[in-house]
């Protein structure tokens, strides 16, 4: 831990799944990576000035621009003719999905030499656990309720993996922090990819999403067995890489061990929704061949 | 109803409740996100509509929209938020829209932090975005008061078809008193003399901001100017503490306005004659009376956490250079003995 790039000591909360997924990526990207972030959890826990747990150059921009200053880091290294020099985002949710939506794609269409690296912990956790285009099915958020009225989050989660594609994206993954081998080898593929790249990494939140502390390795694993997280891989366009998994699992199995997921094991209505989740875990299983 | 202990971010929301407001768009963002948060758990229970958008931009255009509605519409943030908010209130101003803004203020400039700050002075007060149009500013300095403010607000805010901002801060916003709910409550009524409801009514009725001749576009701001001439006119409001005799006033608005309150009562006893004048509304400033007293002699010590922005009002309204100045940054408070060093310095 001490060699890692990502040092420790950072401010992230006790049980985080976060710095564990931007250990191993930074890791896996060297020590010759410029990284910039958005406001989010990462930034705010890892840099209280003077502090840093920044082994790299790191640039902070406020939450919706990420994207656009790291195209200008990219475009300046090109200037230098250093390129050789990773540049990475690494952002959440809320600014991937939400705020910094455009400017990522801007960055895509332009086809800049950048790994966008989103770690999804599926809400706005650093302000409070609300509502984001990442936050899955019924889940309750402080913007999503459950009540009488409210079953929790009514929208699916945004398929920003399929975006990135149909932006014809040269490298698309999603990735764990349950699976550290996988999630290694796709942030080495995605620096070797001639364009832009994009990488989804799976962070539970022991706050927002409220598990057992120690927990958060295990909730990730818990969504790729329900199928709920499929790990898939796109070169070019063209699906090439799948985690399968051996043993399927009742999504019971994950969301029972959740408290934002409570609700629906108590409150009318709630069963329907269990069966609707299973059917989108369903599939997930069948879209991209995750059992056979 | 007796008084209820209330944050006066929740304020923010019961007030808007009795106020008629229908609509609610934000964004989450600290120190404002409880007024997100308490506008979810109670719009929707009575029919009203809460939609959490995809970024400050946004939020401030749906807001636009539902007010180009002609409905009671209301959104909230924080320094950085209100600056990607300025594009849209200045389209709000232009196409002349009621609409309530709450600044939950946060110490900047660019990240900053979550502490209190009174530095959105500017771009609330002065118009922050382009073009020449002003917002209708209100400042509390109690949970009470975000709650009635937002009622006043949005009496203002659809007397002058204009955005209304309340200007707190995350002191404000976080503070926990008691409340006095509201007596009476507004029912949402849509004015089809202005709105644009898609349907036959109001069929003949335009809301814009663009006006490509440059002779009309100059006449559509003179009418604003005038607008807010009448604004100056007839809404200016303040509260004066132990102002009669007052050698020093200290001016002061929002949470420092309470701390520079006690400063005056520990100034007295020391035998400093000190006094308070608390703008109540930043827009229109209380200049006239800020004049009357420099008339009479009184010096000035503005009591802001910031540089000195609302000081450049006190300096053109009294028109004396000498205004003091006791401030703070970065999220902390002013301290009553800083208060009474300076006015020790100038009696």
């Amino acid at each position: 831990m001490e060699d890692s790039l990502f040092a420790p000591g950072h401010r992230a909360c006790a049980g985080c799944g976060m710095p564990t997924a931007i250990k191993l990526v930074l890791d896996a990207a060297g020590p010759n990576t410029i990284v910039a972030s958005p406001t989010g959890c990462l930034e705010v826990t890892s840099t209280p000035f003077p502090e840093s747990s920044w082994r790299v150059p790191w640039i902070h921009s406020l939450f919706e621009n990420a994207a656009a200053v790291a195209s200008g880091v990219e475009v300046a290294l090109k200037r230098f003719k250093r390129t050789d020099t990773n540049v990475l985002v690494i952002g959440g949710d809320g600014s991937t999905f939400d705020i910094g939506f455009g400017a990522i794609s801007g960055m895509f269409d332009r086809g800049h030499r950048i790994t966008y690296v989103c770690y999804d912990n599926e809400a706005y956790m650093n302000t409070g656990v609300q509502r984001s285009a990442s936050t899955p099915f019924c889940a309750k958020t402080t913007t999503t309720p459950t009540g009488k009225m409210s079953l929790g989050n009514p929208r699916p989660k945004k398929d920003m993996a399929a975006i990135a594609v149909a932006h014809g994206v040269p490298y698309v993954a999603t990735a764990s922090i349950a699976y550290p081998v996988d999630l290694r080898r796709k942030v080495k593929m995605s620096l070797s990819a001639d364009g832009p790249a994009y990488i989804q990494v799976n962070a539970p939140c022991i706050t927002g999403w409220s598990f057992g502390e120690g927990d958060a390795i295990e909730q990730s694993r818990l969504a790729v067995e329900t199928c709920l997280l499929p790990l898939i891989e796109y070169v070019d366009g063209v699906l090439v890489g799948v985690k399968k998994v051996r043993r399927k699992r009742p999504v019971e199995d994950y969301l029972k061990t959740q408290g934002r997921y409570k609700h629906l094991f108590k409150a009318e209505g709630g069963a329907e929704v269990l069966a609707k989740i299973q059917a989108m875990a369903d599939a997930n299983a069948a879209k991209f061949g995750l059992l056979d | 109803m007796p008084a209820q202990l209330v944050e006066g971010n929740t304020a923010v929301i019961v007030g808007a409740m009795y106020a008629g407001c229908d609509c609610f768009f934000g964004y989450p963002i600290t120190p404002a996100s409880e007024i997100l948060h308490e506008a979810s758990r109670h719009f929707p229970k009575v029919g009203r509509k809460f939609v959490q958008a995809e970024s400050e931009e946004a939020a401030i255009n749906m807001a636009y929209g539902a007010a180009a509605a002609g409905h009671r519409v209301l959104a909230a943030s924080s320094g950085p938020g209100m600056s990607l908010k300025q594009e849209g209130i200045s389209y709000i101003a232009g196409a002349e829209l009621p609409c309530v803004i709450v600044d939950i203020a946060r110490a900047g400039p660019g990240l900053g932090n979550i502490g209190p700050e009174q530095s959105d002075y500017n771009q609330a007060v002065k118009g922050g975005g382009h073009g020449c149009y002003r917002n209708i500013v209100l400042a509390p300095n109690s949970v009470q008061e975000m709650c009635d403010f937002t009622i006043k607000a949005f009496d203002l805010a659809f007397k002058y078809r204009n955005p209304a901002v309340i200007l707190a801060d995350g002191v404000l916003g976080h503070m926990v008193e008691p409340l006095n709910f509201p007596q009476t409550a507004v029912e949402p009524v849509i004015d089809p003399t202005w709105a644009v409801c898609g349907n036959r009514e109001t069929r003949g009725n335009l809301v814009t901001s663009i006006d490509l001749d440059f002779k009309e576009l100059e006449a559509h701001n003179l009418n604003l100017q005038a607008k807010y001439d009448r604004i100056r006119e007839n809404e200016v409001d303040y509260e004066e503490y132990r102002i009669d005799d007052a050698e020093i006033v200290l001016v002061s608005y929002g949470i420092s306005s309470r701390i520079a309150k006690s400063a005056v009562d520990a100034a007295r006893r020391e035998g400093i004659r000190a006094g308070l004048f608390r703008p109540v509304t930043l827009f229109p400033f209380p200049a006239e009376e800020l004049k009357a007293l420099a008339e009479r002699g009184s010096g000035f010590i503005s009591v802001e956490m910031s540089d000195g922005q609302m000081r450049e009002d006190i300096r053109l309204a009294t028109g004396c250079r000498d205004v003091g100045l006791v401030s703070r940054y970065g999220g902390n408070l002013i301290g009553r003995d800083e208060i009474m060093e300076k006015m020790r310095e100038v009696a």
